[in-house]
């Protein structure tokens, strides 16, 4: 902790609150590399040759799986948390490219269900703007137990946020600083979780998949736990995984790599072999999609980087007052979504702001991204040697440093060797 | 319509009771503490469930009448929209967690933090109430004929829980207002409405947030 | 994080029937627990642990033809330890002491570290254990049964109900903040506590029963005479 950090709480009087992830250093995808094919192994042709990237999530108990033409996904994210524009961006980049996107801590809007093929429906311990004819209008639902940001905390939405729509779904007083549950109000433990699990289905008459999402602590027996107690989908989320707001000290010192988790979750779900696995934290190119997969995902989730893509900590020249500076943030480097200053109309409540956001326009740059992330991911699969990027394998790579391939558990790069075995 | 729950499973009852029109009235026999009975309702139409219901019994319903001729385990009524879901015995702990909206009445007691969440719905307790009752609860209103347990009312926010019996201790933020004569027309009319003759709709204590957790102050 | 059951029959003509009821008490929470179970049977102090779903087991230990005069039982879905025979509670320890818990301790290593100093030997990396094993220490110590347990509430952090046994005495106690369920019925025959109503509904003359939750941090006790 720097002198300034020192000073800030003394000021403050309480802890520092900020949006994103963790932005210390920490072992990450880029620590790993692919053994591509050369003469023990054959390529396919990068541009002619067929991969496919069709993710099939839920097949276990669902009657309509979830079925994405990429096995990339939006993360959830509330209204609230962000603009109904940022929302409306996302849904609509998502529907263009046949992935799903996800509600969040606040409930469903109608312009991200009209804007949403695939729409995944969560629910938190909060329960805010919790309907059940929004639940039986979702295609899959989320129980959250946690995210990656801050896994055993509760949500947070500070009054700037808390607009009178946002507040009118939320069931709260308009202004307030929200602070959400971080146990769900009518069950703890997986035990009581299996019960949850089967009251949603019954309401929606087991038509859709359930997925249980973890922020990444004791990922080996809270996964397993999941699946025992009936999850369809797994969703893990590692500590690089970002917030709208939350405790710095939650951010950046809580939870492990996603790296890590990845590798200890697909090793939890081998007897599951029908529960599916989506990892999230951090994932920002192909390479981190096709790693996260050779490493036992079905899926992958992203968050910041979609809200990147869609403009987030852009440099903004013509938009007048209400900037970087205003926030004390850089473009680059602004993590200050929990003001609800946010210049580019992304994180924020202000009507004047969220107008800086054209939905369409951003939806193109975003289904541009996700489409980049697809073809990177289909070329490094194909450069293994596979026509689906689901028969990527932990094999298929190597780690650069001695840490990434204790996490991962893949040799270190030239060597057999896997540290600890 | 009557539907044996030590021959049907859950599943085929609750898709029974989906597919009933308006109006109709369906028995649930031998509940046996059955889990997720009557959950999901939408359409108007009455489900009395003879005995002991499991866990969320009539659960995210709406419009629809859930009758529970017994004691019922936890989350009974939760996330309710619209409608009752009553309880004749006991209720376990997180009666109406989040409940949006209808009434859910228990005529025992009901346990530990009944009123979780509440989000508008009508919460009324013959009994007493275990500890916690309307932890965090957002907007409604909980009427308890007995005693309260430990932290009455911690965090609240907008709902409003009146206790005609002792309350042992309020919980963070929540504090006793003085009864106005609103607060007794509604009490008076709540306890009329369900039979809760014991309750002296003029000598309830009325608690509510003292609103000091709303605000951080700047960030 | 389990189904518990347990029963104390007071009534001598229901003594032959012990393990019919607490057979039928086991099945209504198997599904709490599919991976295991175990049960303890007094006096006899005989304890029965298997991998395997709780019905399947019940009946493989011809568990219906028991009698006697207490039992307690669980099933078990496998938190952070693996699922073994040697992983099943009743964790039964000291003067045939045996303890079943639903839930998951937050400072247990931390306690095994403190009674390992003193001696005390494990079985198994259990948190539940730790409990069981915190009694018997306190216990031996010359403490009773219930000071043990109030000792057992401020040493231990994190969500519990627990149910203990000893050849005399019966007794339960959950978390101040009581996460997992537990509930208590009396008859003048029998007292029995379960993880659920529905595995006491199965109970002879349960309509007449004395039907409660327990209050947190409260030390229910009952003892033979």
């Amino acid at each position: 902790m720097s002198y300034d950090d020192i000073r800030e709480r003394a000021r403050l009087g309480r802890y520092p609150i900020r949006g994103g992830g963790a932005r210390r250093k920490i072992p990450t995808f880029d620590d790993l590399t692919f053994l591509t094919a050369s003469a023990s192994r054959y390529p396919l042709e990068g541009y002619r040759e067929h991969c496919a990237t069709r993710t099939v999530l839920g097949a276990k108990n669902a009657r309509d799986p979830v079925v994405l033409e990429i096995p990339i996904t939006i993360a959830g994210m509330s209204f609230g948390a962000l603009s109904a524009q940022a929302k409306e961006a996302l849904g609509r980049a998502a529907s263009e490219v046949g992935t799903s996107t996800t509600t969040g801590d606040g409930g469903m809007t109608p312009e991200e269900r009209m804007s949403s093929k695939t729409l995944v429906y969560q629910c938190l311990p909060s329960r805010y703007g919790f309907n059940p004819d929004d639940l039986r209008a979702a295609d899959a639902i989320e129980i959250v137990l946690g995210q990656g940001a801050k896994p055993g905390g509760g949500g947070m939405l500070m009054g700037q946020k808390l607009g009178p729509r946002v507040a009118a779904m939320r069931t709260l007083p308009e202004g307030i600083d929200q602070r959400s549950a971080c146990r769900h109000p009518d069950w703890t433990g997986p035990d009581d979780l299996l019960i949850k699990i089967e009251e949603l289905r019954e309401a929606t008459g087991w038509r859709v998949p359930v997925f249980v999402k973890i922020g990444a602590t004791r990922v080996y027996h809270d996964v397993r736990l999941a699946a025992v107690a009936g999850a369809d989908v797994v969703v893990v989320d590692g500590m690089q995984g970002g917030t709208g707001a939350t405790q710095d000290v939650f951010i950046e010192h809580t939870g492990i790599p996603t790296l890590a988790a990845v590798r200890q979750a697909a090793d939890a779900l081998a007897d599951f072999p029908e529960v599916k696995l989506i990892v999230s934290g951090g994932i920002r190119s192909g390479a981190d999609v096709a790693k996260a997969l050779a490493l036992g995902a079905d899926a992958v989730s992203i968050g910041v980087a979609a809200l990147v893509a869609l403009g987030c900590n852009d440099t903004v020249h013509d938009f007048g007052p209400a900037s970087y500076d205003d926030l004390g943030t850089t473009p680059g480097d602004c993590t200050a979504c929990h003001t609800g200053g946010c210049p580019v109309g992304i994180a924020t409540q202000s009507p004047g702001l969220a107008a800086r956001l054209d939905p369409v326009r951003g939806a193109q740059r975003v289904a541009n991204y996700l489409r980049a992330l697809t073809m990177e991911t289909t070329m490094l699969a194909r450069a293994c040697g596979k026509a689906d990027v689901h028969h990527l394998e932990p094999e298929d790579l190597v780690a650069l440093t001695v840490e990434a391939a204790a996490m991962a558990r893949v040799p270190l790069a030239g060597t057999e060797w896997i540290p600890g075995r | 319509m009557d539907i044996d729950l030590s021959t049907t499973d859950v599943r085929t009852t609750n898709a029974a009771l989906r597919a009933l029109p308006a109006g109709t009235t369906a028995r649930l026999v031998n509940p046996a503490g059955k889990h997720n009975l009557a959950v999901g309702l939408t359409e108007p139409i009455t489900v009395e469930i003879d005995g002991t219901a499991g866990y969320y019994a009539g659960g995210l319903g709406k419009n629809a009448t859930v009758l529970v001729r017994g004691t019922a385990g936890w989350g009974a009524g939760e996330n309710l929209m619209s409608g009752l879901v009553q309880v004749d015995g006991d209720a376990s702990q997180s009666l109406a967690a989040s409940a949006h909206g209808g009434t859910i009445v228990v005529r025992g007691d009901a346990s530990l933090r009944a009123g979780i969440s509440l989000k508008g719905a009508t919460v009324l307790v013959g009994g007493d109430v275990g500890d916690h009752c309307g932890f965090m609860a957002q907007a409604g209103t909980i009427l308890i004929g007995g005693d309260a347990g430990r932290g009455l009312g911690d965090s609240l926010y907008e709902a409003v829980i009146y206790v005609a019996g002792k309350i042992k201790d309020l919980g963070a933020d929540a504090r006793i207002e003085d009864l106005t004569a609103e607060d007794v027309e509604l009490i008076a009319d709540l306890a009329k409405r369900h039979g809760f003759d014991h309750i002296d709709p003029e000598n309830v204590k009325r608690v509510a947030s003292a609103k000091q957790l709303y605000h951080w102050g700047s960030p | 994080m389990c189904g518990i059951t347990a029963i104390q029959v007071r009534d001598a003509a229901l003594r032959p029937k012990l393990g019919e009821l607490i057979t039928a008490m086991l099945g209504q929470v198997a599904d709490r627990g599919p991976d295991s179970a175990g049960i303890m049977i007094y006096p006899e102090k005989r304890v029965l642990k298997g991998v395997g779903h709780p019905t399947t087991l019940a009946t493989e230990w011809r568990l219906h033809e028991i009698s006697g005069t207490q039992a307690i039982a669980h099933t078990r879905m496998a938190t952070e330890s693996a699922i073994t025979a040697a992983h099943c509670h009743p964790f039964v320890v000291g003067d045939a002491l045996s303890l079943v818990h639903n839930g998951s301790f937050a400072n247990h290593h931390t306690i095994r570290r403190e009674l390992t100093a003193q001696g005390v030997e494990f079985d198994s990396d259990n948190d539940s254990e730790v409990a069981a094993r915190f009694l018997a220490y306190r216990m031996a110590q010359g403490d009773d049964l219930e000071k043990a347990i109030r000792l057992l509430c401020e040493r231990f952090d994190g969500f519990y109900t627990l149910a203990i046994q000893t050849p005399q005495a019966f007794a339960v106690v959950r978390d101040i903040i009581a996460c997992k369920p537990a509930i208590i019925a009396e008859t003048p025959g029998w007292v029995a506590m379960a993880s659920e109503y529905r595995a006491l509904a199965v109970l002879p003359g349960i309509e007449s029963a004395r039907v409660y939750e327990p209050e947190p941090e409260e030390v229910y006790l009952w003892t033979l005479t």
